[in-house]
C-alpha cells in the first residue's frame, strides 16, 4: 500500500551537549546543501542533549530553505509548544513541523490533550479564543496565534498509541521497519474510524545503516539500499525516510545517491511516482462549499487555497470587506490566470471576484462560497529603461512598495494616499492621489497593459496596440479582464513636503468654501486632502487636512502652506521634509479581519460652494456617517481630454467620499448632497444603484463601453465591479 | 546611597512583536552595531501580538555574534524550570556564553490561566520562583554529585541528570517590586531587573529597595554586591531640558551617571524600537556615562 505522497529525505541531527556547538550548523549546511528537505532535531535526553526548540531555532536562523522537525518532549505547557513553532515558523516563512514523542507511560491521553491543544491554538480558521478542556490539558480563553503555513504534526511511537495517530496525527514515525505493516493496519482503520483519509497521515522511517560490504538491512551498496528501502515506499507507504547517523561520509551517501536512486526507482514502480497531490484533513474538507469542483482545479497555480486551509484565515477577506470564498485561486503568470479564469467559467451560478491586494471597495473582490482569482503574488516592480522612467509592474504590488522601488530613481508615480492600495484595482480605475493637481491621475501615466479576456486569451493593450480596450481599461478596467502586467511613465519627483494640519473647524461651512478656495488657488505642486471627523459631543470641531508640496525649500512650502494655515486657528501641525516613499510608507502587513460590506459613497464636484458646505454641515451633524473626505483633483487631471480615457470626469475639482455604517442610513444623507455632484470616481462606490453607471462615466463614454463589453466580454464574466449591464432603459445606452 | 562599583553595561529592550516577524531580529541586529551589550525582550506568551520569547532569542543568538540575550523577565509560570534551565544551558553553550536569565513570578494571571497555566497567588508566585532557580542552578551544576533532588512544593525534581552545563556561570536576574520579591533577589539573584516606569518615586524608590535586597543578601551571607543592580528605562532624545531621560545624549549621560554613583545602577537597559535611538544611547550615551562614572570612582 502506498499513500501517494511525495517522498522526502531527512538526516536526524546528533545534539550532543558535548559537541563543538560548530558541529549542528555545519550538519545543517551540509543537509541543505545537498538538498535534503528535513533536518530532524531530536527531543533527546534531559541531561545529555540539547535542548531541541532551542537547537532548532539557532539552526533556522543559519539556514534557508531546509525543513526542520522539532521533537518535543513531553511538556507541562502545550500552549507554549503551540506558540515556540509558530513563532519559528513565521521566522522561518513556513519551514517547521513538529514531531511529539509519546511516553512509555502515557496512554495517549496527555499526547492526545497536547495534540488538540496545539491545533486549536493555530486554528485561526475558527476566530475568537482558543478553548479546549481535556484530561491533563485545558485552554481557557487564549489568543490564538498560526503558524505561517499548516505545521504538519507527527507522532513518533511505536505501538501503545497508534490509534491515536490514526486519529489525530499527521505523520506517523517510526524506527522500526518490521512495525510498518501491522502499525500501518491500525493506523489507517483508527483514521478511517475517526472519517480520516489514511492518506492524511504520511508515515516516516528512521534507519541507522552503513555503506561498503552487504551485511544486512541498510549496509552495503546504493543498490543494496535502494533495494531494502524500495518496499518499504512501495509497500509500507513510507513517504518520508530519515537517517540516523553520526558519518558525514554516509549522510553524504544518502543525499547524494541513495535518495536519487530510489526516487528513480518509485517513479519506474509507482504511476504517479513520487510526486503526490495535496491530501487535505477530513477537518479540512468539512469546510468546503457546495458547487465547486474542488478536485477539477487546475493543475499549475502557484497555491490554491480552500476554505479548511491555513492561508484562507488571510486570504478570505479583503481590507474593508468580510468575505468566505469557496476556493481561491492564486497565479503568478499570465498562463496560470487564463487557466484559472477557464476554471470559473466552467463555475457559470458561482461567483468570481479577481483581487489584486485586496483594498476594494466598489470591487468585490471577495465573495460568499464562490470563486476568487488571486493575483496578490504578481507584484514584480521592474524598472524596463531609466531614459523614458518606464516601469513593468505586477497587479499584485502595493503602492508603498511601487513608491520604495521608484524612490532611488528619484521618480514617483501619482497614485493614491494609502500604501496598502493595490495596483491591479487602483490603476483600473482611476487613481487620485497627492500628486494628482501636478501629475494627474494614475491612468494618466500608464503606457500599455498585458491582461487576460474573458475568452482566456493574453493581450497587450496600448495607444498601438488594441487602443479600444487600452482607453476602456483606463477608467473601467474591472470590466475587461485581469490584468497581469502594467507599464508606467514613472515621473521625476524628489523631495516633498508632508503637512498633517489639525485645525479648528466649527464653523465647518467656512472652512470647507476657504479649503476648496486655498486648493483651487494654489499652483499645481500643492494636493490637498481634508478629513472632516463627524462631530461628537464635548469635541471640537477639527478639520485634519493632509497636504503634500512638491517642493523641499522651506520658503515655498511654507508659502505654499501659509494659506491653508491661515483658515482657522491650528491645533497641531506637523510639516516634515520627506519622499513620497515615506509618505506612502502607512500600510500594515497584518491580515485582514474585516466583516461585513463597506458601505461608501462618491462624488465629484467643481468648487466648494457655501451652498455645498452647508450641506455637507448638515450631514456631519446628522450622525449618519464616519467618514468624510474631500481630495483635490483638477488641475492636470483636466489637461487631459474627456474622450481620452474612459474615467472622463476631468473637470471636476474635487473628489467627495462619504461612509457610514448603514447603507440607508448614508443614502438619506447623500441625498442632500447629490444635487451638488457632478458624477462619480467608481473606486470609492460602494452600492449597487442602477444608476450609478451613469454616474460613473458621462453618455458618451458609457455607450462606447458597453459597445466595447459586448465584444470582449458579452457574457459579464467580469462582473465584480461596476459591471456594464446592457444598456436597456439606460440614459447612457441610447445610442446603442 | 551606594555604588556596589559594577562595571557599567547597556542593553537594549526589544519589543518581540509577531509581525513582522523579522522584525525584532533586526532591532537585535540594529542593538548590536550600536555596540550595545545586551538585547532583552519582555515575555508574554498570552499575548498573540508577541512572538515566543525563548524562540526569538535562540534564532537571534544564531544571528549575532557578540551582544548577550536575555528574557526581560521570562515568565516562570508558563515555562518549565527544567526545560528553561536545559534550554539556558543550551543555549548558552551554542553561544559561546551570552545567555542571561532575566526571570519572574509571573504576572497578568488570566493570560496565564487561559493558556493553561496555574493560577498562584503573588506569595506562591514567590515561592514557586525560588523553588525554580534551585531547579535550575540545580541542573546546571555537573560537578555536584548524584542526581538532582529538589522537593518543592511547585517544583519537584526527583533524581534528574544534571545538565547540560552553560559556558558560563548564566547571571540568574529576578524583576522584583514588592518587599517579598525583594527579600528573594537579595537571597538569590545575581542581579535585580526592575523598570523605572513602575518604580513608584521614579528613581527614588530606589534607595529604600536596595536596602531591602542588601539586608536580605546580608542574612543570607552574601556581600550586597553580589546582586548587580539593573534597569530597564525608556525616553526621549531632544534638543535638551526635558526631564529624566528627556534630553540630549549629554544629559542622559549625566542622569544615569547619576544612578550608577548614587544608586549603583551598572545594567542600562533601554526600551526602544527606533534603530536610531539605539543608536544613540550605544554609541553616544554609553561612553560618556562610563567616562562620568569612572572619573568619579577615580577621584
Ligand atoms: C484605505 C483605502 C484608501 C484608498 N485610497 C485611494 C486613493 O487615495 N486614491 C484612489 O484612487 N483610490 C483609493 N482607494 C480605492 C482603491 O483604489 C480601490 O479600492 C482599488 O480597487 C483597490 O485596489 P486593490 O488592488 O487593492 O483592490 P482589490 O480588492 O484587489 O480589487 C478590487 C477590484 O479591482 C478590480 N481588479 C483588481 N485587480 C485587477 C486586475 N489585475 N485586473 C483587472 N481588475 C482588477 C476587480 O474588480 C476587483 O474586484 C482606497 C481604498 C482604500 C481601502
Amino acid at each position: 500500500m502506498n499513500y501517494g505522497h511525495r517522498l522526502r529525505f531527512g538526516l536526524r541531527l546528533s545534539t550532543d551537549a558535548d559537541h563543538e556547538p560548530d558541529h549542528l550548523i555545519k550538519s545543517a549546511a551540509l543537509a541543505e546543501r545537498w538538498g535534503l528537505d528535513l533536518l530532524v532535531v531530536p527531543a533527546g535526553t534531559a541531561g545529555a542533549d540539547l535542548e531541541p526548540g532551542t537547537v532548532s531555532s539557532w539552526i533556522a536562523a543559519a539556514t534557508g530553505s531546509l525543513g526542520l522537525v522539532v521533537e518535543s518532549p513531553p511538556t507541562p505547557h502545550p500552549a507554549m509548544l503551540a506558540r515556540a513553532v509558530a513563532s519559528l515558523d513565521q521566522l522561518t516563512a513556513g519551514r517547521v513541523e513538529l514531531a511529539l514523542h509519546a511516553e512509555a507511560a502515557d496512554s495517549g491521553e496527555a499526547l492526545g490533550d497536547t495534540i488538540a491543544v496545539v491545533r486549536e491554538l493555530w486554528n485561526v480558521l475558527d476566530r475568537g479564543l482558543g478553548r479546549y478542556t481535556g484530561r491533563l490539558h485545558r485552554l481557557s480563553g487564549a489568543q490564538k496565534a498560526a503558524p505561517a503555513h499548516d505545521v504538519p504534526i507527527a507522532v513518533h511511537a511505536d505501538s501503545h498509541v497508534l490509534r491515536l495517530v490514526g486519529r489525530q496525527a499527521d505523520e506517523w514515525s517510526t524506527g522500526d521497519v518490521t512495525a510498518l505493516a501491522e502499525g500501518n493496519r491500525v493506523v489507517d482503520e483508527a483514521a478511517r474510524a475517526a472519517g480520516r483519509d489514511p492518506r492524511e497521515i504520511r508515515r516516516r522511517i528512521t534507519i541507522r545503516g552503513d555503506v561498503g560490504e552487504r551485511a544486512g538491512t541498510f549496509t552495503g551498496t546504493t543498490e543494496d539500499w535502494v533495494s531494502d528501502l524500495l518496499p518499504l515506499v512501495l509497500d509500507h507507504g513510507v513517504g518520508t525516510v530519515v537517517l540516523d547517523t553520526d558519518s558525514e561520509d554516509l549522510a553524504a551517501r544518502f543525499a547524494n545517491d541513495v535518495a536519487p536512486a530510489l526516487r528513480a526507482a518509485v517513479d519506474a514502480a509507482l504511476p504517479h511516482g513520487w510526486s503526490s497531490t495535496r491530501v487535505r484533513r477530513a477537518a479540512a474538507l468539512a469546510r468546503r462549499r457546495p458547487g465547486i469542483d474542488y478536485e477539477g482545479t487546475p493543475e499549475g497555480m502557484a497555491e490554491v487555497v480552500e476554505p479548511g486551509d491555513l492561508a484562507y484565515a488571510r486570504l478570505r477577506s479583503g481590507y474593508l470587506r468580510g468575505g468566505a470564498p469557496g476556493i481561491v485561486l492564486r497565479a503568478t503568470t499570465a498562463e496560470q490566470v487564463a487557466q484559472a479564469l477557464a476554471y470559473a467559467r466552467r463555475h457559470p451560478g458561482v461567483p468570481l471576484s479577481r483581487r489584486s491586494a485586496g483594498h476594494g471597495v466598489s470591487g468585490r473582490s471577495t465573495n460568499d462560497g464562490g470563486i476568487v482569482i488571486d493575483v496578490s503574488l504578481m507584484n514584480t516592480i521592474e524598472v524596463l529603461d531609466e531614459k523614458t522612467r518606464r516601469v513593468r509592474i505586477g497587479p499584485g504590488a502595493r503602492w508603498a512598495e511601487v513608491a520604495a522601488a521608484l524612490e532611488p530613481y528619484g521618480w514617483a508615480l501619482s497614485s493614491g494616499d494609502y500604501g496598502g492600495v493595490g495596483v491591479g484595482g487602483l490603476a483600473t480605475a482611476g487613481g487620485i492621489g497627492y500628486l494628482s493637481r501636478e501629475h494627474g491621475l494614475t491612468i494618466d501615466h500608464l503606457r500599455a497593459v498585458e491582461m487576460v479576456l474573458a475568452d482566456g486569451s493574453i493581450v497587450r493593450a496600448s495607444d498601438v496596440e488594441n487602443a479600444d480596450l487600452f482607453w476602456a481599461v483606463r477608467g473601467a478596467g474591472a470590466n475587461f479582464g485581469i490584468v497581469t502586467a502594467f507599464e508606467f511613465e514613472a515621473d521625476e519627483v524628489g523631495p516633498v513636503a508632508f503637512a498633517q494640519l489639525t485645525q479648528d473647524a466649527s464653523d465647518v461651512e467656512r472652512y470647507l468654501v476657504e479649503w476648496g478656495r486655498v486648493v483651487e488657488q494654489s499652483p499645481r505642486d500643492l494636493t490637498s486632502f481634508v478629513i472632516l471627523p463627524p462631530s461628537r459631543a464635548g469635541r471640537p470641531a477639527v478639520a485634519l487636512s493632509h497636504t503634500m508640496v512638491h517642493a523641499a525649500d522651506r520658503e515655498t512650502v511654507l508659502a505654499r502652506l501659509e494659506p491653508l494655515a491661515a483658515i482657522s486657528p491650528m491645533y497641531a501641525q506637523d510639516v516634515a521634509i520627506s519622499s513620497y516613499a515615506a509618505v506612502m510608507n502607512n500600510a500594515s502587513d497584518d491580515a485582514p479581519v474585516s466583516r461585513g460590506e463597506p458601505v461608501s459613497r462618491s462624488g465629484l464636484l467643481r468648487h466648494v460652494t457655501p451652498e455645498f458646505a452647508a450641506a455637507s454641515a448638515r450631514v456631519l451633524r446628522s450622525g449618519a456617517i464616519g467618514w468624510f473626505q474631500l481630495r483635490a483633483v483638477g488641475g492636470a487631471v483636466a489637461d487631459v481630454p474627456a474622450d481620452a480615457t474612459a474615467y472622463a470626469h476631468r473637470d471636476a475639482n474635487f473628489s467627495l467620499v462619504v461612509m457610514g455604517g448603514d447603507d440607508e442610513v448614508v443614502d438619506a444623507a447623500w441625498e442632500l448632497l447629490r444635487p451638488f455632484l457632478d458624477g462619480l470616481y467608481l473606486s470609492f462606490e460602494s452600492s449597487l444603484r442602477p444608476e450609478r453607471l451613469a454616474e460613473a462615466f458621462p453618455p458618451a463614454t458609457l455607450s462606447r463601453l458597453r459597445r466595447l463589453k459586448s465584444t470582449y466580454d458579452p457574457e459579464g464574466v467580469f462582473d465584480d465591479n461596476f459591471a456594464l449591464t446592457p444598456a436597456t432603459n439606460d440614459p447612457g445606452g441610447s445610442d446603442q | 546611597m551606594t555604588d556596589y562599583g559594577h562595571d557599567l553595561w547597556f542593553g537594549s529592550f526589544v519589543t518581540p512583536a509577531a509581525r513582522p516577524p523579522q522584525a525584532p531580529v533586526e532591532l537585535a541586529l540594529a542593538s548590536e552595531r550600536a555596540g550595545l551589550d545586551l538585547v532583552s525582550f519582555q515575555d508574554h506568551p498570552y499575548q498573540s501580538a508577541f512572538q515566543d520569547t525563548w524562540t526569538l532569542m535562540s534564532y537571534v543568538a544564531a544571528r549575532t555574534e557578540r551582544i548577550r540575550i536575555s528574557g526581560n523577565v521570562l515568565s516562570l509560570p508558563l515555562r518549565s524550570p527544567a526545560v528553561l534551565a536545559r534550554a539556558a544551558a543550551s543555549l548558552d553553550r551554542l553561544t559561546g556564553g551570552r545567555v542571561d536569565l532575566g526571570i519572574g513570578a509571573g504576572a497578568f494571571w488570566d493570560g496565564i490561566a487561559a493558556m493553561g497555566g496555574r493560577r498562584l497567588t503573588p506569595g506562591q508566585a514567590v515561592q514557586a520562583l525560588e523553588e525554580a532557580v534551585q531547579v535550575i542552578r540545580g541542573l546546571w551544576a555537573t560537578d555536584e554529585p548524584g542526581p538532582l533532588k529538589v522537593d518543592g512544593e511547585y517544583y519537584s525534581v526527583t533524581g534528574a541528570k544534571r545538565g547540560p552545563a552553560p559556558a558560563h556561570r548564566i547571571p540568574i536576574h529576578i524583576g522584583a517590586y514588592k518587599p517579598r520579591m525583594l527579600r528573594l533577589t537579595g537571597r538569590i539573584a545575581d542581579g535585580w531587573l526592575p523598570s523605572l516606569g513602575y518604580l513608584p518615586d521614579g528613581p527614588a524608590s530606589l534607595d529604600a529597595m536596595n536596602e531591602q535586597i542588601d539586608e536580605a543578601a546580608s542574612a543570607a551571607g552574601r556581600e550586597p554586591a553580589a546582586v548587580s543592580r539593573l534597569l530597564n528605562l525608556s525616553g526621549r532624545f531632544t534638543t535638551g531640558g526635558g526631564g529624566l531621560l528627556q534630553g540630549t545624549p549629554g544629559d542622559w549621560a549625566e542622569q544615569l551617571a547619576d544612578l550608577a554613583l548614587q544608586y549603583g545602577v551598572s545594567g542600562f537597559i533601554l526600551a526602544s524600537d527606533e534603530p536610531a535611538e539605539l543608536d544613540l544611547f550605544g554609541h553616544e550615551v554609553a561612553p560618556r556615562t562610563r567616562e562620568l562614572v569612572q572619573s568619579e570612582r577615580t577621584a
